[in-house]
C-alpha cells in the first residue's frame, strides 16, 4: 500500500508541472467544453497543429477531481475511481477527465488501463496541444512503469513537441 | 404415582432447560437473512446540470420527499417559484457518506442555475439519494430492511404496545389474564382464534415456529417466550419484533419488518412516517392480507382509525392528533407496475451471479449500486408501450401482440441506464432485451463498412457497385439477395450505400474484404458467439439480443474502444465496506479515425437515408447517428444508434417470429427517435481525428465538390488526409438533379419509410 501511495504522489508530482490547475493555462477559456475556432477550410497539419480548442473542466468536475485526489492520496483507489467516474459522466467528451482517471488507474497499479485512457484522451483532445501533451505524458508514464522505456521516451518526446517553450 | 410425578416434573424441567438453551442460543446469534438492496443511480446536482424544476420535483416525488412549509426533518422540501429547499436524508454512497443537510437549488427551464448550502455557500456538486429499486430475495421469499432502534419512530413501540400488548413492559413473556380470556373465547368457539399473544409470543411464533396453531404449539410458544424474556431486555425484544413481523405480500415476496413495510407502502424510510402512516403499519400486524390497503382500503382505513382510537384512549397521543390523523387518506403509493423495474433487476442479478453465490445475494445485506436512471427507464417504458400500441392500430387487429425491447446506455461510460424487456412492464417474464436473440439484419452493416475502411483501400467516398449478386454456395445452391427496393443503383459511394442500406453494394464490399474479416470485426466489438461465416452474414444473418447490439455499437460510439456494458457499479457489504467495483475499462478494438468515418456515414443514415423520419422527431440541431435493420419478411424491426449522451437499441417483433409488416425505419426508429427526444439527448460531436480531413463530396457520386459547386446534394465528410478524390468535372454551376431524378429519390424515401 505504501508503495502505491508513494507512486500516486510521484505520479501527481510528475503531472503537477502542467496540471489542470497550472497557471500556464490561458485565462478564461470556455468552461466544460471546447470551442472550435479554426476556419472551416484550414488544412490540418499533423506535425504542428494549430491550437483550435482549449479544454478545461467545469466546476462540478473540478470539485470531483479534487475529491478524488484526496481519496487517492489516502490510498483509497476504488473510491477515487468512483469519484472520477462521476466527473466523467458529467463531461465524457473532456480529455482531461479521462487523463485524471488514467492517472488514478496508474497509481492503483493498472498501467494498461492508464495507457488506454491516455489514448482515449488523445483522441478527444484533437486541436488542444496542452491536453494532447498531458495525454502523452500519461501514456509515457504508463509505459515506463511497465519497463517499456524506449516507447515511453518516444511518448514523452511527443508531449514535448506539442508544448511551446 | 409419586415416581411418575417426579419423572413428569423432571421431564418438563429437562424440556424447559432444552428450550431455554436452544431459544437463547438461536436468538443470541440471530441474523436475519437480508436480501441485497438494489439502488438506482443518484441524480447529480450541479450548476448547469440539465434538470428543470419539473425534473427535480419528479425525482423528489420518486424518492418520496414531502412538500412542507418548514423543513423540519430529512425527507422534506419546500418550493418557492424557481427555488427549492430540500432537507436531504443522510445517505451512504459508494465513495462517501453524506450527512443529512439542507440544500437550496435554483432551477431554470432547462438546467440548474444555483446550488447552495444552508449557509448560502455555493456547492459545486451534490447527489440526491439513490432510489431503492428492489431487492434480491431468496426463493422462500422473505424480504426485509433491518432498522436499528435509532431509526424507529418513538411512537411505534408505544403504538404496538397499545394495540397488541398493553402489559408488554411488565409481563414475563406471557400475559396470563389475556391467555385465560383468549382460552375462554377459543373454548366457546371450539377453535383456536387469534388473541392472547404477547408481542414476545408473536415474535417467537414468527421467528421460531411455523404458523400452525395447535395446543402443544401454544404451550411451546409460551415457554419459549418466557425463556426469551429471562435472557433479553424489553428493548431488544421490541426491536427484534419490529424487524421480524410479517406485514405484506408482493407476489413471491413476503414483506417482513416495519423498515421494509414503510418502503413498500409509503416509499420512504420508517423514520419519516407520520402518525397516520405509522398507525396503518401497526394496523397491518393483525392481518396483512385482510387489511391490505391496496386491495381492501376500507378495511385498512377502519382498522387504522381503530389503532388511532386505542392510542388516544391510552393517552399515547392526544385526541386531537388522533382525529386529525384519522381524517387523512391512507396515502399508500400506487406502486405503478414497473416501479420495481424487473427487466433491469434481471440484468443486475445475472451480472452478480457471476461473482456471488445466490446465498450471498439473498442473505448478506449487500447494497448494490447500479446505473439505472429512473427518468430514462420511465421514458423508455412509456414510449415503447405507446408506440407499439400506435403501430398496432395502424395494422388493425391481430391475434398476437406486437412486442419489443429497448436498451439505453451512456456510451462514454458503458453504463446501462434503462432496460425494457417487453411491453408488459412490471412483469418479470421473458426479458427480450437480454434473451431475444434475433437476426441483426442491416444493423450489422456498419461493421462491414468498418472492416472495409480498415483495409485502407476504401474511404467513405469510394465507389462500390450496387449490382445483381449471385454467389454459388458450397452446397451448390445460389444466393441471390435483392435490395429492399428490388432495384439496383449501380456505382454508389460507400456513404450512400450505407445510408440507404443497399444490400447488393454491401455484399460486394463485404465479399471484397472477406466475410471472415467481417466476422472477426464483430467479435472484436464484443459479439460473444462466432457467427456463421456465410455471405449472408454481410446482411445480418447473425443472431444478437438488443443488449448485445448495444455492446457492439458501444465501440462505434467510443472512438474504437470496447467497454463492458455495466449495470452494477459497486457492491457494498452490510457494514459499509466496499466489496466489489465494476470500474470502467477500455479495450482498443479499432482505429479511432476509421470509427469516426463510419460514424459520419451513419450520420447520413439520419440525414438522407433510412433514418430520415427521425429528423421530424428530434430537434433540428441535435446530431444523432444510427442504423436501421429489417429482416426477411419484416419479421424483426431494429434501430441502433447514439447521440452524444445516449446509445439506444430498439427491437420490435413478435415472439412467435411472424412478420410484423414494419421495417426498422417504420417501427423501431419511431420508438428510438422519440425516446431520445424525450430524454433531451445531446448531439454526437466527436472530435475529428487529426489523420482525417473534412471534404465536400456529392452524396450520389462521391465526387469531390469545391467552392461554388456545393448544392443540396453536397455533404461534408472526413476522409484520410492523403486521400485524392476524383473531382466533379466541369463544375461551374451547381448541377441540380433532373426532375426525374428528384422523383425517383422521393419514391425511394417513401418506400424506405
Amino acid at each position: 500500500m505504501t508503495v502505491r501511495i508513494a507512486s500516486f504522489f510521484l505520479v501527481v508530482i510528475l503531472a503537477a508541472c502542467r496540471s489542470l490547475f497550472s497557471p500556464e493555462r490561458p485565462p478564461n477559456p470556455p468552461t466544460g467544453s471546447a470551442t472550435p475556432e479554426a476556419p472551416a477550410n484550414a488544412a490540418p497539419s499533423p506535425a504542428v497543429p494549430a491550437p483550435t480548442r482549449q479544454y478545461r473542466l467545469g466546476s462540478a468536475a473540478s470539485a470531483l477531481v479534487t475529491q478524488a485526489h484526496v481519496r487517492a492520496a489516502a490510498g483509497d483507489f476504488p473510491a477515487a475511481t468512483a469519484t472520477l467516474e462521476r466527473a466523467l459522466r458529467i463531461e465524457p467528451e473532456n480529455p482531461l477527465a479521462w487523463i485524471e482517471l488514467g492517472r488514478v488507474q496508474l497509481a492503483a497499479g493498472n498501467a494498461a488501463q492508464a495507457d488506454n485512457m491516455g489514448h482515449k484522451a488523445l483522441g478527444l483532445a484533437a486541436g488542444d496541444p496542452n491536453a494532447q501533451a498531458a495525454a502523452w505524458r500519461l501514456i509515457a508514464d504508463s509505459l515506463r512503469v511497465r519497463g517499456r522505456n524506449q516507447e515511453a521516451s518516444m511518448a514523452s518526446a511527443r508531449a514535448e513537441t506539442l508544448l511551446p517553450r | 404415582m409419586f415416581v411418575t410425578a417426579i419423572a413428569a416434573i423432571a421431564g418438563i424441567a429437562v424440556y424447559a432447560y432444552y428450550l431455554d438453551r436452544s431459544v437463547t442460543q438461536q436468538f443470541q446469534g440471530r441474523r436475519w437473512t437480508l436480501p441485497a438492496q438494489v439502488y438506482a443511480a443518484p441524480l447529480e446536482l450541479y450548476v448547469g446540470a440539465p434538470l428543470s424544476m419539473t425534473d427535480l420535483c419528479a425525482e423528489l416525488a420518486r424518492l418520496q420527499y414531502r412538500a412542507t412549509q418548514k423543513l423540519d426533518r430529512p425527507g422534506t422540501y419546500r418550493r418557492q417559484d424557481d427555488r427549492i429547499d430540500i432537507a436531504l436524508r443522510a445517505t451512504r454512497f459508494t465513495d462517501e457518506v453524506r450527512p443529512a443537510q439542507v440544500l437550496s437549488i435554483t432551477a431554470g427551464v432547462r438546467s440548474i442555475e444555483a446550488l447552495r448550502d444552508s449557509a448560502g455557500q455555493d456547492i459545486p456538486i451534490l447527489r440526491l439519494d439513490p432510489l431503492l429499486i428492489g431487492s434480491i430475495f431468496p426463493t422462500h421469499g422473505e424480504d426485509r430492511i433491518v432498522v436499528t432502534p435509532a431509526e424507529v419512530p418513538a411512537l411505534l413501540p408505544a403504538a404496538l404496545k397499545a394495540v397488541e400488548d398493553r402489559k408488554f413492559d411488565t409481563h414475563h413473556g406471557v400475559d396470563p389474564e389475556a391467555v385465560v380470556r383468549a382460552l375462554w373465547v377459543d373454548l366457546r368457539s371450539r377453535q383456536i382464534a387469534q388473541g392472547g399473544s404477547t408481542l414476545t409470543q408473536q415474535l417467537v411464533k414468527s421467528y421460531f415456529l411455523n404458523s400452525r396453531q395447535t395446543m402443544g404449539r401454544k404451550v411451546r410458544e409460551a415457554l419459549m417466550a418466557i425463556a426469551l424474556e429471562a435472557h433479553f431486555t424489553k428493548s431488544d425484544l421490541m426491536n427484534a419484533y419490529i424487524n421480524e413481523i410479517y406485514l405484506g405480500q408482493d407476489g413471491d415476496r413476503a414483506v417482513h419488518g416495519f423498515g421494509l413495510a414503510s418502503q413498500f407502502y409509503f416509499g420512504k424510510p420508517l423514520a419519516e412516517v407520520d402518525l397516520a402512516e405509522l398507525s396503518l403499519l401497526v394496523a397491518l400486524v393483525r392481518g396483512p392480507s385482510y387489511y391490505d390497503p391496496r386491495h381492501h382500503p376500507e378495511r385498512a382505513l377502519a382498522r387504522r382509525n381503530l389503532v388511532l382510537k386505542l392510542m388516544a384512549d391510552l393517552k399515547v397521543i392526544s385526541p386531537q392528533d388522533a382525529a386529525s390523523a384519522a381524517s387523512r387518506a391512507l396515502g399508500v403509493t400506487t406502486r405503478a407496475a414497473g416501479a420495481y423495474y424487473p427487466s433491469y433487476l434481471d440484468f443486475v442479478r445475472r451480472t452478480l451471479r457471476r461473482d456471488y453465490p445466490e446465498s450471498d445475494l439473498t442473505q448478506e445485506g449487500l447494497k448494490i449500486y447500479t446505473s439505472l436512471e429512473p427518468r430514462a427507464q420511465d421514458e423508455a417504458e412509456q414510449t415503447l408501450d405507446r408506440e407499439l400500441a400506435r403501430l398496432e392500430r395502424t395494422r388493425g387487429p391481430t391475434s398476437a401482440s406486437l412486442d419489443g425491447a429497448l436498451v439505453i446506455t451512456a456510451p462514454a461510460s458503458g453504463d446501462v441506464i434503462a432496460i425494457v424487456g417487453g411491453r408488459r412492464i412490471g412483469y418479470s417474464g421473458f426479458n427480450r432485451a437480454l434473451d431475444a436473440a434475433r437476426p441483426m439484419g442491416s444493423v450489422v452493416k456498419p461493421f462491414v463498412y468498418l472492416t472495409a475502411l480498415e483495409t485502407h483501400r476504401y474511404n467513405p467516398a469510394s465507389i462500390v457497385q450496387d449490382a445483381p449478386v449471385d454467389i454459388r454456395m458450397s452446397n451448390g445452391t445460389h444466393w441471390r439477395p435483392l435490395n429492399f427496393t428490388r432495384q439496383t443503383y449501380g456505382p454508389v459511394p460507400l456513404v450512400r450505400a450505407l445510408a440507404e442500406s443497399m444490400n447488393l453494394a454491401t455484399v460486394a464490399l463485404g465479399m471484397d474484404v472477406g466475410v471472415t474479416h467481417v466476422a472477426q470485426t464483430l467479435q472484436r466489438f464484443g459479439l460473444e458467439r462466432a457467427p456463421a461465416q456465410g455471405p449472408a452474414l454481410l446482411l445480418g444473418a447473425v443472431n444478437a439480443t438488443p443488449l448485445e447490439v448495444a455492446q457492439l455499437y458501444t465501440g462505434l460510439a467510443n472512438g474504437g474502444y470496447r467497454m463492458p456494458l455495466r449495470a452494477v457499479r459497486t457492491v457494498i457489504s452490510a457494514a459499509g465496506q466496499p466489496l466489489k467495483a465494476f470500474p470502467l475499462e477500455l479495450t482498443p478494438i479499432a482505429q479511432p479515425d476509421v470509427v469516426f468515418e463510419v460514424d459520419q456515414m451513419l450520420q447520413q443514415v439520419i440525414e438522407r437515408g433510412t433514418g430520415r423520419p427521425a429528423r421530424a422527431v428530434l430537434p433540428a440541431d441535435v446530431v444523432v447517428v444510427g442504423k436501421s435493420g429489417t429482416t426477411s419478411d419484416l419479421r424483426d424491426s431494429w434501430f441502433a444508434g447514439f447521440s452524444g449522451s445516449h446509445l439506444a437499441v430498439v427491437w420490435v417483433g413478435y415472439d412467435d417470429n411472424r412478420p410484423t409488416g414494419f421495417t426498422g425505419a417504420a417501427a423501431a426508429l419511431a420508438i428510438w427517435s422519440r425516446v431520445l427526444a424525450g430524454l433531451g439527448t445531446t448531439s454526437w460531436s466527436a472530435a475529428m481525428p487529426e489523420s482525417l480531413t473534412e471534404v465536400s463530396i456529392d452524396y450520389f457520386t462521391g465526387l469531390q465538390i469545391e467552392g461554388a459547386c456545393a448544392n443540396t446534394n453536397t455533404i461534408r465528410i472526413g476522409v484520410p488526409v492523403s486521400t485524392q478524390l476524383a473531382k466533379k468535372p466541369g463544375c461551374i454551376a451547381a448541377v441540380a438533379p433532373s426532375a426525374a431524378e428528384r422523383l425517383a429519390e422521393r419514391l425511394r424515401a417513401i418506400i424506405h419509410q
